[in-house]
């Protein structure tokens, strides 16, 4: 049978829908704990009401430096399954672990496993840091949900299937969220757009959307800049007619305040996806988000002001 | 008393350098090959991360599309027109493609001309930013009795116009000046981090 290429999209979805359905998984339900506000999302689209999902620390505590607390200890405690970030946004996990005697007792998935790291953008002189917002993304959180979906199956394998399909409907989901934001973005003069961002937590996006990043305020995250550094900065937005600023919606700083009384650029906020309610529909919500804050951006900065 | 406290503190600190401070060892590479993290440019690393993560997707956009096949009719990879359809990057053609240099895609099919065997490109050239390389995507389709094995991997050529090689063996690869692309992924981030101290699920279940 020939099939038809203009039904392939609907087609990945449909086949997915169902399969493994008639699978239900009898024995006790997995109960998958999550450190990041992303990964509560991936987690509970891929398991669906076949695995309890539960945040590791509470919705409110800034991931950013946590100090970890004994209700961390007992809600760890509960879990069969953990999934980190690894790559340096959740270390306090592994005191947790630690502290609640869990280290060897809980298996581990390390989302970022099988994602493809970038350095940070702007970073000055030495070697080449490893960014790890990969989760402020559309392609590295896609990767992600691949590799979370892959390892739930092979720790519950009756449920396999039904996790690797859902992981496919949803990686269709984040895949639409680009197109949609290219669409608003259509027209737009893409040239004078110059962008600075206060840290680099948004480097896989605006990569692969391919907008550059002129500077990055903060040497290194949650780091602020020295007196020198903020001078050069300054000087390095000047010369390069940055016309935009990205930075943090949920931990304002008043740095950035200064950077833009400094040099006239304008500010928005972009969400790291760290803070508020833990919600199945959190990551593509703020994606959305971040994506129209990034094409009023880039209109506004196309208008030349 | 002091010297063993300034001793203490050194200790720890030397222990928080060693797990967090430590620089990035850049992976032992063949000759033969490039680095994603370290080698390429912006543009071209989005590229290359793109195509990385539809190695997830080809092989499963292939058994969708081939799944209602009638007995004689040809299998085929999934046409460039198919890769719009889905709209997977770095094939897809909108601003965020023009943007990381508008690469020509085209693809390079034996199954659909009825050969078993062999190997499947996907040949990305033409990139209109300064500097920018070609990009080839070899899947190695191999069948063993009912079973087929899918190898899938990425080629960077530092020439931005390339015609599409004769065949996908590695050895004419590397002599026509392509060079295979590796990427630094989180499994060896976090094993730069914490060594073997914190085990993930597929080496505890490798145990069991």
């Amino acid at each position: 049978m020939k099939f038809t290429r203009r039904f392939i999209l609907p087609a990945l979805a449909a086949l997915m829908l169902g399969h493994g359905a008639a699978m239900a998984a009898e024995a006790k339900k997995l109960k998958v704990g999550i450190t990041l506000h992303p990964y509560y999302s991936f987690v509970t689209h891929i398991v669906g009401d076949r695995a309890e999902v539960v945040p590791l620390i509470d919705a409110d505590a800034n991931p950013h430096g946590y100090a970890p607390q004994p209700a961390d200890m007992i809600r760890m405690r509960s879990m069969d399954v953990l999934v980190v970030n690894g790559i340096g946004h959740d270390s306090w996990v592994f005191e947790i672990l630690e502290a609640a005697g869990m280290k060897g007792k809980i298996k581990l998935i390390y989302a970022n496993d099988g994602v493809s790291l970038i350095p940070v953008a702007g970073d000055s002189g030495g070697a080449k840091v490893v960014n790890p917002h990969t989760f402020i993304s559309t392609t590295a959180a896609i990767q992600q949900v691949y590799t979370i979906a892959r390892k739930l199956g092979e720790i519950d394998p009756a449920n396999a299937a039904y996790y690797r399909d859902n992981a496919r409907r949803y990686a269709l989901q984040i895949r639409q969220l680009i197109p949609a934001f290219n669409a608003k973005i259509a027209g737009a003069d893409l040239t004078r757009f110059r962008c600075a961002t206060m840290h680099s937590g948004y480097d896989y996006l605006l990569q692969e959307l391919g907008l550059q990043v002129t500077a990055v305020i903060e040497p290194r995250h949650g780091v602020e800049p020295t007196a020198r550094q903020l001078a050069d900065t300054v000087g390095r937005i000047k010369a390069a007619n940055v016309n935009v600023l990205f930075a943090e919606k949920y931990y304002a700083s008043k740095l950035s305040d200064t950077i833009q009384d400094a040099t006239g650029v304008k500010m928005y906020s972009i969400s790291h996806i760290s803070s508020g309610p833990y919600t199945q529909d959190k990551f593509v919500e703020e994606m959305r988000e971040n994506l129209d804050t990034l094409a009023a951006a880039i209109h506004e900065a196309a208008k030349g002001s | 008393m002091l010297v063993l406290a300034a001793l203490a503190v050194v200790g720890v600190l030397a222990l928080y350098v060693q797990r967090y401070g430590g620089e990035r060892q850049p992976r032992a590479l063949y000759d033969w090959q490039i680095s994603a993290f370290e080698d390429l440019s912006g543009a071209d690393q989005a590229v290359y991360n793109a195509l990385y993560t539809s190695q997830e997707e080809i092989p499963y956009i292939y058994d969708v599309i081939n799944r209602f096949n009638e007995p004689g009719e040809l299998f085929r990879w999934p046409s460039l027109q198919d890769l719009q359809e889905t709209l997977l990057p770095p094939f897809y053609h909108d601003r965020s493609w023009e943007q990381n240099g508008s690469l020509q895609w085209t693809l390079h099919e034996p199954l659909g001309k009825g050969e078993m065997q062999g190997s499947v490109m996907y040949l990305g050239t033409g990139g209109k930013l300064p500097g920018q390389g070609s990009f080839l995507l070899v899947i190695g389709h191999v069948h063993a009795g009912i079973t087929n094995n899918n190898a899938l991997v990425i080629w960077w050529n530092p020439k931005n116009e390339v015609s599409m090689p004769g065949s996908g063996f590695q050895d004419q690869l590397i002599l026509q000046g392509w060079r295979e692309v590796v990427p630094y992924s989180g499994d060896q981030e976090v094993k730069r981090l914490y060594g073997d101290e914190f085990e993930d699920a597929d080496q505890e279940s490798g145990e069991n």
